[in-house]
């Protein structure tokens, strides 16, 4: 292997731990965000009679974010909810095939969705709308779908990648199947 | 159209891909192919649409109180509360289960919620009673389903809306069917304990049970602030599970130190990873829904099945189907309001008594999250506790036999759900 | 309007436009509305299919969406704007982010007590009908006509007479930073709540009250947990029948003339569908006799102190209500002036 290669191989890992650690702090801290704006809100209403009109946007944005910057890591760990029936009953040779087969399939429709999805937050953004409380630019509410269903294909080709190189049956990059644990 | 549509999503479903690949593909399939013109960055649109509801953001929440109760003491303390009092009597741990899943889930409104707010604590003591997982999950989610029948209902409210019934009278109807339910689960309990011969814990001497009473009393403020909270007008079942989480905070970080503050964004990254996983499919389901209502679909299918002129009973049946299997897909809000009104009219005209098609509604949209092969409470139940898919259904024939029973039963003595009116 | 002219074009009811089915192309085009069956909305939207069907000899075929159907309130504006559907009955309230002059309507005691007089103003204001349609068309959004669905009525666990009732009081309002003003002028305290809530919100006591026309509130239940029902018509519910701009600027000329026309047969027919709907839910609210309500109607001295309180939320549009809100709601000011003499 010559060196720019090497170089190349370092950049990516570097780039998908960098990766690895920002979609685990989003989803951390959407989670303790939408905590904190309802939990928040009830205290504050409690003590002073008046509520907080951001409280339910804000929640919304977080949820919009972590569920779908969480495709990604999702399928990192293998925790996408599939009818596994029929895979699960399968051969080994079958279960590599369709271990390999399905990431990439999946990866395509997210890459398309993800298209779709920029198209649609760039129409969103030409529109100038706005929400209804904060009144902050609508694009941001939606800006986490192209994104998060782009890196969650990246992802799934990963997933694909691990079953070709290696021997074993991985339900995900960090997921080997129920048999080979 | 909508039969290509099924059997792609089908073929894609049996391949084993994740869950959200076919509700994406078969309404993506309609509108490249069949509706030409249109654009598909609606589905977008709609999945964003899907998450929205500030009613859902229960389940986040109440992941995350349930994420941060097992990780410290207050769920162990509870269920040994709990099993003071149960653990001697058979079937008691299930019954137990049952119990908590209805009230739980009449008070959040969320069968979601319910899964995981009851079901994550409960699973971990009905394994250590002896129950087969699959048994103990089967329970969780069909017990859970329950929620949408108690009072308050979301699903009755919406289902009132359309159709100006009373929503008062809906919730008294929906008891009925409810406890019915519920009964049924305990007395299979009850003969499931004593065919698997689940092991019977001693009977407790009353001092032992109030020691652990004493340990049990800070937790035990958990159904508290939730009931008085929500039925005392302090705050909605949404901001009950945000309080929940407040309330775990106080308890496992301040109290007991259990959790030390700088770890809580990793319980809340187990939190928001099964909420992500779940709600994708939220997401996607409404997209999918948007789909087929704007081809009229449902319409379509209704109108071919129920032909000229039928009778009320069968009615029953095709709507007990059409909200079973739309359910299965789709949040049972969106599909209230999507179905009800092709329905209404017709059952109607029939004579069928409003409150009782609205419980039947209800029933149905319950049932259908429940049962395989779509389901958000199945889905719901993989994420929470990392099970396959085979897994958490495996168990759930003999629940689904009897949630049929019941309903056939609602279906034909409409007295299950009007009786308690008449009385009242 | 639609219902004497079944034996074709010769029916006296079509004015001198003259319009016919002769020259229009058979299309199928789709309309969606925010209420669910048998509400105003949907009632007219049915209706207006009817009367388009009946213009064009059965060659424009309309195809009628209700809530839920589609999608929210929000969604469905979006869809219009794209031309995803063609027709669509939409309100102010839900495009407020998108017009903000449309949050006009929601100012409380502007338009005169009397409703017909103020759908007269909604039928011929230049304001409105020119300056606030081509804020709308901007986004691709044409209003074809403004029309009420009655006046919005308060209702509350409590009596609300005076703007003293409202101090402290818990009501729930949409999310509109104006509407929150509005309250917050008569010192209530405003929440926003999902209306998924609000049933079991004011059954609880999570809120207080509420603000909807007559129809709705019998519609939706309020009445079976709320004791107190104020007419007070502190604002009248305004919506709007709209096509998207480039399909309607895109229709033949023949084809145009008959959607315009029956646009035109719907107005009174609007009214009256209104009228019929929230005079019937008062009697139904009034006799529903096991969850009792007890009705309410402001004094002209009430009036006047709510629309003291109400009048410097007119500062509030204008200068935070997008940049012709100032324009648009003098220019109304003076017209009501002027009509009302
Ligand atoms: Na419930
Ligand atoms: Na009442």
């Amino acid at each position: 292997m010559d060196d720019s290669q090497n170089k190349f191989i370092r950049l990516i890992k570097a780039l998908d731990a960098g990766l690895h650690t920002l979609e685990k702090i989003i989803l951390s801290w959407s989670i303790l965000v939408i905590t904190a704006m309802t939990a928040g809100n009830v205290v504050y209403r409690t003590i002073t009679g008046q509520s907080w009109h951001f409280a339910a946007e804000i929640s919304r944005l977080a949820i919009i974010v972590a569920t779908f910057m969480g495709i990604s890591y999702a399928a990192r760990k293998g925790r996408h909810i599939s009818m596994s029936a029929f895979f699960d009953l399968s051969p080994k040779r079958l279960k590599k095939v369709l271990a390999i087969v399905n990431p990439l399939i999946t990866a395509s429709i997210l890459f398309i969705m993800s298209y779709y999805a920029l198209l649609y937050t760039h129409s969103v953004f030409v529109s100038g709308r706005t929400t209804a409380a904060l009144e902050f630019p609508f694009w941001v509410m939606v800006v986490a779908l192209p994104v998060g269903m782009f890196l969650g294909g990246l992802q799934f080709i990963r997933n694909s990648w691990v079953n070709i190189k290696y021997d074993e049956v991985y339900l995900a990059q960090e997921k080997k199947d129920y048999d080979e644990q | 159209m909508a039969w290509t549509m099924l059997a792609i999503m089908v073929f894609l479903l049996i391949l084993g891909l994740p869950m959200m690949i076919p509700l994406i593909v078969g309404p993506l399939v309609i509108l490249v192919f069949f509706m030409e013109g249109l654009d598909p960055t609606i589905m977008v649109q709609q999945m964003v649409e899907g998450i929205s509801s500030y009613v859902l953001l229960a389940v986040p929440l109440f992941i995350f109180a349930a994420d941060i109760m097992t990780t410290g003491r207050t769920s162990k303390r509870l269920l040994d509360f709990v099993g003071a009092f149960v653990g001697h009597m058979r079937g008691g741990y299930a019954i137990t289960t049952a119990a908590a899943c209805t009230l739980f889930g009449s008070i959040s409104g969320s069968t979601q919620a319910t899964v995981v707010a009851i079901g994550k604590p409960m699973r971990e003591r009905l394994l250590k009673a002896g129950y087969k997982d699959s048994s103990a999950i089967a329970l969780i989610i069909n017990s859970s389903d329950v929620a949408l029948l108690i009072p308050p209902s979301i699903g009755m409210i919406i289902y009132a809306l359309v159709t100006g019934t009373s929503v008062g009278d809906l919730f008294i109807a929906g008891i009925g069917p409810g406890v019915l339910i519920f009964l049924f689960f305990a007395v299979y309990s009850w003969f499931y304990a004593k065919i698997h011969n689940i092991p019977l814990a001693d009977r407790m001497p009353w001092k032992e049970r109030g020691r652990v009473t004493l340990g049990a009393l800070l937790p035990l403020g958990f159904p508290v602030i939730i009931i008085y909270g929500i039925y005392g007008g302090i705050f909605t079942p949404t901001e009950a599970a945000g309080v929940s989480v407040l309330y775990a905070l106080l308890l496992e970080v301040f109290i007991w130190k259990t959790i030390r503050m700088p770890d809580l964004p990793k319980v809340a990254l187990s939190s928001g990873i099964v909420t992500s996983a779940v709600f994708v499919l939220v997401a996607a389901g409404q997209a999918f829904s948007w789909v087929i209502s704007f081809a009229r679909i449902p319409r379509q299918m209704t109108d071919a099945v129920l032909g000229t002129d039928p009778t009320a009973l069968y009615i029953l049946f095709i709507v007990a189907l059409f909200f079973f299997i739309g359910c299965m897909f789709v949040d049972p809000i969106v599909v209230i309001l999507i179905l009800t009104p092709i329905f209404y009219p017709i059952a109607f005209e029939a004579g069928i008594d409003p409150v009782h098609l609205g419980v039947v509604i209800t029933f149905q949209a319950a049932l259908g999250s429940a049962t395989p092969p779509f389901g958000v409470d199945i889905f719901t139940a993989s994420a929470v506790f990392n099970k396959s898919y085979l897994d958490v259904i495996r168990g759930t024939p003999p629940f689904i036999v009897m949630l049929l029973i019941v309903g056939l039963l609602v279906i034909l003595f409409e007295e299950i759900s009007l009786f308690l009116l008449w009385i009242f | 309007a639609c219902g004497n002219d079944n034996n074709g074009n010769d029916g006296e009811n079509l004015d001198a436009d003259d319009v016919s089915g002769d020259d229009v192309d058979a299309v199928e085009w789709r309309m969606v509305t925010e209420e669910t069956e048998g509400q105003v909305q949907m009632v007219y939207a049915e209706e207006f299919a009817d009367t388009l069907y009946d213009l064009s000899d059965g060659q424009i075929e309309l195809d009628v969406y209700g809530f839920g159907e589609l999608g929210s309130e929000v969604d469905q504006v979006e869809q219009l704007s794209t031309n995803i559907i063609e027709f669509a009955v939409i309100s102010p309230g839900f495009t407020g982010t998108l017009v903000p002059e449309g949050n006009l309507f929601a100012l409380q005691f502007l338009f005169p007590d009397d409703l017909r007089q103020a759908q007269d103003i909604l039928n011929e204001s230049e304001a409105i009908n020119t300056t606030l349609r081509e804020k709308y068309e901007e986004h691709s959004i044409t209003p074809l006509a403004f029309w009420t669905e009655g006046a919005m009525q308060w209702t509350g666990s409590s009596p609300l007479q005076t703007p003293e009732d409202f101090d402290g009081f818990q009501m729930r309002t949409q999310e509109s930073p104006l509407i929150l003003r509005s309250y917050e002028a008569y010192d209530a305290n405003p929440t926003a709540m999902s209306w998924g809530e609000l049933y079991t919100g004011l059954q609880q006591g999570q809120v207080e009250g509420q603000e909807n026309p007559l129809f709705f509130i019998e519609d939706a239940n309020f009445n079976e947990v709320q004791d107190y029902l104020t007419i007070s018509n502190h604002n009248m519910y305004v919506t709007m029948t709209t096509v998207n701009t480039e399909f309607y600027n895109g229709l033949d000329d023949a084809t145009r003339a008959i959607v315009d026309e029956a646009v035109e047969q719907m107005r009174d027919r609007a009214f009256e569908i209104q009228e019929e709907q929230n005079e019937g839910a008062l009697e139904r609210i009034e006799e529903a006799t096991d969850t009792p309500t007890e009705v309410y109607e402001l004094t002209e001295e009430e009036r006047e102190m709510f629309r003291e309180l109400a009048a410097p939320v007119r500062d509030f549009y204008r200068e935070n209500e997008g940049d012709d809100a100032a324009e648009i709601l003098d220019t109304l000011m003076e017209e009501m002036d002027e009509m009302m003499e």
